[in-house]
């Protein structure tokens, strides 16, 4: 055990006589947690706001209550311009997306399912991303402003005189005309009998507003944008830890020092503990460094400090396994740490850990259950945020420790395999 | 004491060593002699443990398997590279093998003191490995496998690129070692070197073992005849007493009052001139050495330059 240590002690004092390794393992971190904390904590609902181009050559009253619809949301923002305008703001790339009002949009309006709605859209393709999601509010405010409409018996008895008047001006088919009218007739009488506001309560389970339910713990959400990107800043610290004593482990090998390692009375065990007993140490200490900076300088609320140091722990040992498997990937510090920080991308990618999950394609968001970044900051939020309990933290915690026992035993079997050689 | 029996290893095609036999009595230097690419590398690589011989036995002190750890407590093993850790100072590097070989407290810091001053680093042990010079490095590499004092010393190539000073100081403290009484095996494919510290020497090219013994032994066998020449005094006929000493040796020339002639024995031959009364002027003796040995053994130089 003792010697175990001193292996560790020996790998930490190697590493802090690289200022480049100090950078990467704990300067790196800060400098996320506190740039990407700034930058969100302007904006606390969330992202910031799309822009969408609108030209209204309507002009109807239908036309500019669905504009005023659309500025109403928080996350978007409506600027008019002109057909020309929009157009050339699409394909430069300034604007993600226009949305073109046509003359005769707020008469369509009520036949919205007939398909002839007056209504075009031009995207970036670039932003595919975020015209989908403005399609989405899009329709959310037609059906909104249809379904005020359909409310409202003025409107519709008003829609009920023009298609009368459209039916009777139509000459030639009489005998459906006659039958139409029919038909309209009855549609106002039974109208008429509808009470406004058994109409209203009817209609009201189709309202599109969906309202939040609250999730979090006590916390109400991450009340602090760095309590979203501290813990990405500790996932980040732990993945340049490992990846750093990956390629050192590789160093030993290529420099001669593990041949030296090896001559000493102490088993290869001994050597791999060592070494991931340093990684270990090295990663808790980012953690802590960034958890007393996280708390004492920016007020960082941490739910639970306990359950917050049991991710972190788990966290760790899940990273000192990936990093002996890392490191039997290759028999060079340049083909490990190329190897090393492919994996940890992707790891970070399809774990959410750079891009939400949500702008992958589908058939990568099973994967993302695969990577112990995701379950990482799952787990850390489960101590900051999310407000978890013992018994909710021990799915996260036990899935990191899985892959990690996993990736050491394998690693372990790759260097007896391929590297018993100094 | 150590014993290496038709030990046999391969690399992919390559035979690295081709079935050795040797023996190495307690307390003396063993020499491996040969050139780039023999296997002696890997012979101290199996002999220390790191490598697995494909086939045949070894044993040290008594024990067949090296990577065992009562047999790594005894034993030192020299790499023919720098295994150091650059980053740390001399000072760390020290005391962490020593650590790592179970010393602590008063011992450690005795033994780490004893080997700066074997490797002449006292002054600098405070500075880092990367600063050092080629042979400074060397002769850390050379302390960093004698911290546990070890009986058994295999030393791979420990005076490449150090300078004719450390050379020295590297071999003061191995025959130093010689006389506590350590046994050691020393690799080297420099013939002065081994005819300097080795008690027996084996000559090794391709994986074999061409030709072992002492050193005189070897050169009487395999190094050829020594080349002598002598200015006779007086001026008498010598050539029949000189003929009968020499037993009729074929290759007597006598011109001029100058003698010449090549021998195997030149010190017995020399020994019955001065018996018989033939007095010299003047002599010069070209003698044999390993290198002859080498080069008679298998018709190629030891190294190229
Ligand atoms: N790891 C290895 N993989 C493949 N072949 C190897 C390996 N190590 C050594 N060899 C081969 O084994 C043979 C013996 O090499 P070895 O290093 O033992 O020679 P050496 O006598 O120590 O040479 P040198 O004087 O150059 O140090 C060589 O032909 C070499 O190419
Ligand atoms: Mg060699």
């Amino acid at each position: 055990m003792k010697r175990i240590f001193h292996l560790a002690m020996k790998d930490i004092a190697v590493l802090m006589a690289d200022k480049g390794n100090l950078f990467w393992v704990f300067g790196f971190p800060i400098v996320y947690a506190l740039f990407f904390g700034a930058i969100f904590s302007g904006s606390q609902e969330g992202p910031s706001s799309m822009t969408l181009g609108i030209v209204d050559e309507d002009g109807s009253a239908l036309s500019r209550q669905f504009v005023e619809e659309l500025d109403s949301r928080e996350t978007l923002e409506v600027v008019s311009f002109s057909r020309e305008e929009a157009l050339a703001r699409v394909r430069k790339g300034t604007l993600s997306s226009a949305l073109f009002l046509k003359p005769g949009f707020g008469d369509g309006l009520g036949g919205l399912f007939s398909g002839d709605r007056n209504i075009e859209m031009a995207s970036d393709p670039a932003r595919a991303m975020e015209s989908g999601f403005l399609q989405g509010l899009i329709v959310q405010s037609l059906f909104e402003v249809v379904y005020k409409q359909f409310t409202d018996m003025d409107t519709i008895r008003s829609n009920l005189d023009l298609w009368r008047e459209e039916i009777r001006n139509d000459v030639g088919s009489t005998l459906n005309t006659t039958i139409f009218l029919g038909f309209v007739d009855a549609l106002q009488l039974m109208l008429e009998d509808v009470e406004l506001d058994s109409a209203d309560s009817a209609l009201s389970g189709f309202n599109l507003s969906i309202p939040t339910v609250e999730v979090a713990g006590e916390n109400k959400g991450p009340e602090n944008s760095f309590q979203i990107t501290f813990p990405q800043a500790m996932l980040w610290g732990i993945l340049g830890c490992a990846a750093t004593f990956a390629v050192s482990l590789v160093r030993e090998r290529t420099v001669g020092t593990m041949l030296r390692l090896r001559i000493c009375p102490i088993s290869q065990a001994h050597i791999l503990a060592g070494k991931g007993f340093a990684c270990f140490i090295t990663c808790l200490f980012v953690i802590v460094m960034l958890f007393l900076g996280g708390k004492f300088f920016f007020h960082v609320p941490i739910n639970s400090v306990p359950l917050f140091f049991l991710a972190a722990v788990s966290i760790t040992l899940c990273f000192v396994g990936i990093m002996m498997m890392v490191s039997t990937l290759g028999r060079t510090e340049q083909s490990v740490g190329g190897a090393g920080w492919a994996i940890m991308m992707v790891m970070s990618m399809i774990g959410g850990g750079m891009v939400p999950l949500v702008f992958m394609p589908e058939w990568l968001h099973p994967f993302s259950y695969a990577s112990p970044v995701r379950w990482g900051i799952y787990a850390l939020e489960g101590g900051i945020w999310r407000g978890f309990g013992f018994a909710e933290m021990l799915m996260p915690c036990g899935i990191l420790l899985a892959i990690g026992a996993v990736c050491f035993v394998f690693g372990l079997w790759l260097m007896k395999r391929f590297h018993s050689v100094g | 004491m150590i014993s290496v029996q038709n030990v046999y290893k391969q690399y992919g095609r390559t035979v690295a060593l081709d079935g050795l036999s040797f023996e190495v009595e307690k307390g003396t230097t063993f020499g491996l002699l040969g050139p780039n690419g023999a296997g002696k590398t890997t012979l101290i690589g199996c002999l220390g443990g790191l490598l697995v011989p494909d086939r045949g036995t070894l044993s040290i002190q008594g024990r067949s398997d090296p990577s065992q750890i009562e047999v790594r407590r005894c034993l030192g093993v020299v790499p023919q590279f720098i295994a150091l850790y650059e980053e740390l100072t001399a000072l760390q590097n020290l005391r962490l093998f020593a650590r790592l070989h179970g010393l602590g407290g008063k011992a450690l810091v005795q033994r780490v003191e004893a080997c700066l001053e074997i490797a002449l680093l006292t002054e600098r042990a405070k500075d880092r490995v990367s600063e050092f010079s080629g042979g400074m490095k060397r002769r850390l590499n050379l302390a960093c496998s004698l911290l546990h004092d070890p009986m058994v010393l295999l030393l791979d190539e420990p005076t490449v690129g150090v300078d004719p000073q450390s050379r020295n100081l590297i071999f003061e403290s191995i025959e130093r070692m010689k006389q506590e009484g350590k046994t050691l095996i020393y690799t080297t494919h420099y013939m002065e070197e081994a005819q300097r510290l080795c008690d027996h020497v084996a000559i090794m090219d391709a994986g074999k073992i061409l030709a072992d013994g002492t050193v005189p032994e070897l050169i009487e066998q395999h190094g050829g005849s020594a080349r002598i020449e002598a200015r006779l005094h007086g001026d008498e006929d010598l050539i029949g007493p000189i003929s009968r000493c020499l037993e009729n040796n074929p290759t007597i020339h006598i011109e001029d009052r100058l003698l010449g002639f090549e021998t195997r024995r030149p010190m017995a031959d020399l020994t019955a001139l001065y018996q018989a009364g033939i007095q010299l002027d003047s002599l010069t003796m070209e003698s044999t050495n390993l290198e002859d040995v080498f080069l008679n053994l298998t018709g190629k130089k030891l190294r190229d330059s």
